[in-house]
């Protein structure tokens, strides 16, 4: 598989930068000239290039802002929503630099410059779409959802990020245990989802600064404007993050952190030991299953775990990496239809027939798949979406049966808390 | 030579010496030639519809089955000729109906609203509700989903006119929006109601449609048909890349474009982008070349795809709101098997001198089969996205007949492909024949009925049958005659010229396309001149003797009833049987189908009727899947050990009863390994006589081309033929009588609403007839099937991963490692509230209704995708119903 994503200058044509995952070669100049040529000519004869298919691969323009035209490449059966990732990486551009500096370039080198900075929070994004790297560190498993891990703990965690927020004189917080989300203060769910996991990217970009502030713009919040991401690690691979304004100082942030948290240190180490699990140890779940993701869609969080089970961890014969693999294209391919809120409106302008197509998706309520080697399940109940992994013996009707105990169960366990 | 010989044999056939196509014959000798049969009868039927589609909407109400059983009379088919007739009809006497030359106050506001007193009751004739209440007839419009104001009567026609004209459509009463489905539910609730009814009517739009005939047979096209393939971005480039071309031309190496002219095109003026990324994408980008761009355009989405050959590039464009991507994709695979089957190669054919016009002509038939023919639209004459059905994109559309009607079909094609040479001339050793028959198909109704061709020859013959609107227009309208000569270049042959390899047996002649039709039935063969036939020399046109010879062979199936036969088997829906009426598996339902079905059995005297009527009435219990289970690990080991057994159930299943049919589909109820059952399928199958097969016995004819075993086989021929021809009738004849129904699922109740069975590499796929949802005339039905048809597309794609990827282990491109397993693909869907209370189903109980769409490759013996649609209620096993499926093959 390889992806390539290229940002150039609507106006003036040049390369602001270019990123790229995968085995192939560095696009030249002359090829990113060349592709922005066809999207410019494009443009001057009053036609939009959507999209364009090759073999199993995709190329597609964006323009974002009038100012920035990204272009995105994705061959060798990659299976990704690329219009997402394009936009997510609009995203992060906006974060890092703010949009008012991309909407109006001025001094096109400075940009480059400031744009540098998010390089290691793009390749993050890169990276996690490869199946090769799915055991990576800091996954994105998937773009469009916040991956997180479910702990009793939750709630009392919670209540120390209030705590915490208020006296950084901040709102937004949030507690990240190996990249993936924890627990949140109160009001973090006023944050845009695609705020909250830009959050993340940046706690996992920056690994191994114990303190550091970042000036940061939400994208949706506010784009013009300033914030600082205040990124803590309060032990190995926990990080906790915050979004405040300029005061109180680094040194003085330090010592509120130590107030704050020092009472803590031992229930974040229970939550710690969720991971990789990811779900509470009340939940126990039928051996033929063998990989699990749970999706809260109004939350657009999702919990990956394919440590289900304690025991005879090796007799397996699918590779865990794999797992998470097989869930993550069955959601990209098949399971989203089950939740079309969480597409992307794409050209709502005209189509009056794409509607009805809409109306139907907003029906399907299972799916599966059948290979070779495995089933996977898929199945929504409410404002839960549940994707699992079986072995190939399993029947159909049972999986459904499985499949639905488990929502069930999620739905009504106590130790479950979003 | 050639000429004398024509002369001479058509001397001994006929002796009326010019066929009356004969002056329609071009210059080059090709020609199409169409005569369309106007039946008296069916304008007789229109002026009384009145009483039988009265009766029909109460029928429909009531859940009865008896609405569809009815239609066994073949009614659906010819209601549906009549209004296309009378369509016709308005419109050559006074133009546009609306808006023109109604009062100028109505067009902001289409709908016009009559209020009817209550205090009125006009007499009716017919006894018709409608007309007791309103004094106006109605009637379904084509597409089964709205009411045409049909016919005033006389007391009534002062309330109406001139405000509302015949062909208005009934919108509302009183405010509720009618249909088909539920205007007799609207009536009672009117008759009870004091009040006045107010009927809310709407103007038909002004629809563009296009009609087939015309174009198919005249030579220059209409200019408006023009003007709306360029509205509706409908376009074709194609482009030569080499340099020397490109600066020798004066267009900068565009061969061909359509429509034009050139500056209007806009994939013409935008030709610059495409041609760049299709050089950018493999030097560049490491890419294949672009397959499809979806572009946006004065607020259209279009879809363009690219084709290239060598360096030349082919550039089609279709708005995507008639034609998504998918279907894009498809025609434009058909639409290069079409040019090369009649030009050699891309570049032959846009290079051909004097070709421009023909072309022109092609595309602009192609554009208007795919986008403007009539049964696409909907209500508001918009053209629904989701009908562009996948059983019309992945292959021609066979049906399953029963074994013996299949014999005889394949018997008919048989003795004409034979061309026994001795029947026509007595005089053998002086004249060389003409032509050696390749193959041939035979279409019924768009249906392929029988096909004795090469796959790629079938599918190459099947693309430019569709795409000239030849099976559409054999499904519109009743064909007198109509002969259709071209000269081709088979797969074959082509495969030949590119290769180089010296030991192919093909020989170096001509090959020529005759398609002869009548009535609903459309004959395509394929002939070679070359080899052991006389050279053929120059233009060519038709020899009178070949198209009578094929004509004589539609004549033999008309005088067997085939016609009649099929006409019937199509409104039938019997093999397997699909349960049209889906509110019968809800539980509401299933009380409503007890009581009609006490009623029914008395009321109605057909036996096919009853039999199904019955068979679906005594059942109410239904197994649960354990014991099922249980009964499979019993009898699954004497299945995959005993092929035997096989054959007693082979047996049971044609000339046993429901019964015992049902019977062994609960034995079958196995969770076997895949490939032992499919393995065992084939087996049997392979001692069958069969159609499908006959290609492949074709080719081993060839190869043996012995001089002596021709002459054994004609022996046989002859035999073959020599039955008494009044003994085929009778048993065709009697068939009608006993259409035996076949399920394909498991379970007691039929839980099955569609399929289609696609095998790629034969480019055939089985499915129910293409007119079932018009026919079920059911809001649910139609509502399910057009949900399959979206999922299918769907679950298509994601299973091409692992097609493909069987098919070529060493592809360049990587693919997708995951996507390449799955075989199976299955989707829930639930059918939305207000659906269910619309039919009805949904009263008290807050039931839901859910089915299934799954989709599953068999890659063993040769790839074969199954698409199912049923009830939730039974689980099934798509293997299973594969394996069934294969019987009635």
């Amino acid at each position: 598989m390889s992806v390539i994503v290229i940002a150039i200058a609507s106006e003036s044509g040049v390369p602001i930068f270019s990123r790229k995952r995968g085995n192939n070669e560095n696009i030249q100049f002359s090829t990113i000239a060349s592709l922005h040529g066809i999207n410019m000519f494009s443009k001057c004869h009053n036609l939009s290039m959507v999209d364009t298919h090759v073999d199993s691969g995709t190329i597609i323009w964006k323009e974002y802002c009038k100012s920035v035209t990204l272009i995105g490449i994705a061959t060798g059966g990659l299976e990704c929503d690329l219009e997402l990732l394009l936009s997510c990486v609009h995203d992060v551009m906006v974060f890092s630099v703010g949009k008012k500096e991309l909407e109006n370039i001025k001094n096109i080198d400075q940009l480059k410059r400031d744009l540098r900075q998010c390089y290691p929070i793009l390749d993050y994004l890169l990276e996690s779409l490869d199946p090769n790297v799915v055991s990576s560190p800091f996954p994105t498993l998937v773009l469009d959802l916040i991956q997180s891990i479910l702990c009793p703990q939750a709630q009392q965690l919670q209540q120390a990020l209030d705590i915490y927020a208020e006296n950084v004189t901040g709102r937004w917080a949030c507690l990240a245990i190996h990249g993936h989300l924890v627990a949140t203060s109160s009001d973090f769910t006023e944050l845009d989802p695609r705020e909250a996991r830009l959050m993340l990217l940046l706690a996992a970009a920056q690994d191994g600064a114990p303190l550091r502030d970042t000036p940061v713009y939400l994208p949706q919040m506010s784009p013009d404007v300033a914030f600082r991401a205040v990124t803590c690690k309060l032990l190995a691979d926990v990080y906790v993050i915050v979004i405040c304004g300029a005061t109180p100082p680094l040194s003085q942030i330090d010592e509120i952190v130590l107030q704050c948290w020092e009472s803590y240190a031992q229930i974040i180490k229970e939550a710690k030991l969720v991971y990789p699990r990811n779900f509470p140890m009340s939940i126990t779940f039928e051996s033929s299953v063998l990989g699990i993701l749970l999706i809260n869609i109004n939350k657009r969080r999702c919990v990956f775990s394919r440590h289900l089970h304690t025991l005879n961890q090796k007799s397996r014969s699918i590779s865990g990496a794999h797992r998470m693999d097989i869930l993550r294209t069955f959601y990209v391919t098949t399971a989203r239809d089950l939740a079309p809120e969480l597409k992307v409106k794409v050209h709502k302008s005209e189509e009056a027939g794409g509607s009805t197509v809409q109306d139907q998706e907003d029906c399907i309520c299972e799916t599966y798949w059948t290979s070779e080697y495995h089933k996977c399940h898929g199945q929504r109940s409410g404002n839960m979406l549940c994707c699992v992994l079986y072995a190939s013996t399993v029947h159909i009707h049972t999986m459904r049966m499985i499949t639905n105990q488990i929502l069930q169960e999620l739905n009504t366990n106590k130790e479950i808390y979003w | 030579m050639l000429h004398l010989y024509a002369q001479a044999v058509e001397g001994v056939i006929n002796s009326s010496s010019v066929p009356e196509w004969d002056s329609d014959v071009g210059d080059d000798g090709e020609l199409v030639y169409i005569k369309i049969k106007y039946n008296n009868n069916a304008i007789e039927d229109t002026n009384t519809p009145l009483l039988e589609n009265c009766e029909t909407f109460k029928l429909r109400n009531n859940f009865k089955r008896s609405s569809t059983r009815r239609s066994t009379k073949g009614r659906i088919f010819k209601v549906l000729k009549v209004h296309k007739a009378k369509n016709a009809d308005n419109s050559g006497k006074k133009k546009p109906v609306p808006q023109s030359d109604s009062s100028k106050k109505l067009e902001d506001d289409k709908s016009i609203v009559i209020q009817v007193s209550k205090n009125m009751i006009f007499n009716s004739e017919k006894n018709c509700q409608i007309e007791k209440l309103f004094g106006l007839s109605l009637a379904t419009h084509p597409n089964g989903k709205i009411l045409v104001v049909e016919d005033f009567l006389i007391e009534a026609y002062a309330i109406y006119t001139p405000r509302i004209k015949k062909g208005y459509y009934l919108q509302k009463v009183n405010g509720i929006e009618v249909n088909p489905y539920n205007i007799n539910n609207v009536l009672q609730r009117i008759a009870e109601d004091p009040y006045n009814p107010k009927l809310t009517f709407e103007t038909p739009k002004d629809v563009v449609t296009v009609d087939l005939f015309k174009l198919l047979t005249s030579k220059d096209i209409d200019n408006s048909i023009i003007q709306l393939l360029r509205d509706s971005m409908c376009s074709v480039l194609y482009i030569c890349c080499n340099d020397v071309e490109y600066h020798n031309n004066d267009d900068k190496g565009v061969l061909y474009c359509y429509p034009r002219p050139y500056n209007q095109n806009f994939l013409y003026n935008t030709r610059g982008a495409y041609v760049t990324l299709c050089h950018l994408a493999p030097k560049s980008l490491g890419t294949s070349e672009p397959t499809t761009s979806t572009v946006l355009h004065n607020e259209k989405l279009i879809n363009v795809t690219y084709t290239s050959h060598y360096n030349d590039l082919l550039l089609i464009a279709f708005p995507n709101k008639q034609l998504d991507l998918f279907a894009a994709r498809r025609v434009t695979i058909d639409v290069v098997r079409m040019l090369e089957f009649l030009y050699g190669s891309l570049k032959s054919c846009f290079t051909k001198p004097n070709n421009v016009d023909k072309l022109d002509g092609m595309f602009c038939r192609m554009f208007g089969v795919l986008l403007f023919s009539d049964s696409n639209r909907d209500v508001a004459g918009n053209i629904d996205i989701s009908t562009s059905r996948i059983e019309d994109l992945l292959g021609a559309h066979a049906v399953t007949l029963p074994l013996d009607i299949r014999v005889q079909v394949d018997d008919a094609i048989t003795e004409l492909e034979a061309a026994d040479y001795r029947e026509w001339t007595d005089d053998v050793e002086n004249f060389q024949r003409l032509y050696t028959v390749i193959g041939s198909c035979l279409y019924y109704s768009e249906h392929l009925l029988s096909s004795h061709l090469q796959d790629e020859d079938l599918k190459e013959i099947n693309a430019f049958l569709k795409l000239n609107g030849v099976l559409k227009l054999s499904v519109d309208k009743e064909l007198e005659k109509l002969v259709v000569w071209k000269e081709v270049f088979i797969n074959e042959h082509r495969k030949f010229n590119n290769s180089d390899d010296n030991d192919s047996r093909i020989p170096d002649g001509r090959w020529f396309l005759l398609v002869v039709g009548k009535g609903h039935f459309i004959l395509a063969t394929l002939m070679e001149a070359g080899g052991c036939t006389e050279d053929a020399v120059g233009a060519t046109p038709p020899s009178p003797f070949y198209v009578e010879e094929c004509e004589s062979c539609l004549a033999l199936l008309y005088e067997v009833g085939l016609d009649k036969y099929l006409s019937l088997w199509f409104s039938a829906n019997t093999q397997p049987q699909l349960e049209t009426s889906p509110e019968y598996l809800t539980k509401y339902g299933r009380k409503m189908r007890d009581v009609n079905s006490l009623k029914s059995d008395t009321a109605l005297k057909s036996s096919t009727l009853k039999l199904s009527k019955q068979t679906l009435g005594d059942v109410k219990k239904r197994h649960n899947s354990s014991e099922q289970i249980n009964v499979a690990s019993n009898s699954s080991d004497t299945n995959a050990s005993n092929y035997g057994s096989h054959h007693n159930l082979y047996a049971q299943w044609y000339n046993g009863s429901q019964k015992q049919y049902r019977h062994s589909s609960n034995l079958d109820i196995s969770y076997s390994e895949d490939s032992n059952s499919l393995k065992s399928n084939s087996e049997i199958s392979d001692d069958r006589v069969q159609g499908r097969r006959a290609d492949r016995e074709q080719k081993n004819r060839r190869e043996s081309s012995g001089s002596d075993s021709d002459w054994d086989r004609q022996e046989v021929n002859r035999m073959g033929s020599s039955i008494d021809m009044s003994d085929i009738r009778k048993s065709l004849l009697n068939e009608i009588d006993r259409v035996t129904t076949h399920r394909i699922t498991a379970g007691d109740d039929n839980v099955l609403f569609h399929f289609v069975q696609f095998e790629s590499a034969k480019g055939i796929l089985i499915a129910p007839v293409k007119n079932i949802d018009i026919q079920a005339n059911n809001a649910l039905y139609s509502y399910i099937i057009k949900t399959f048809r979206t999922a299918c597309k769907r679950i298509h794609d994601l299973l091409q991963h692992s097609i493909r990827f069987k098919a070529n282990q060493t592809s360049t491109n990587p693919l997708n490692k995951i996507l390449i397993a799955v075989k199976e693909y299955g989707m829930l869907f639930q059918a939305p509230v207000q659906l269910l209370n619309q039919c009805g189903v949904n009263k008290k109980n807050s039931e839901t209704f859910q089915f299934w769409v799954v989709g599953r490759v068999f890659s063993e013996p040769e790839p074969k995708e199954l698409y199912l649609c049923y009830h939730e209620s039974i689980p099934q096993d798509l293997t299973e119903v594969a394996y069934l499926l294969s019987y009635l093959e």
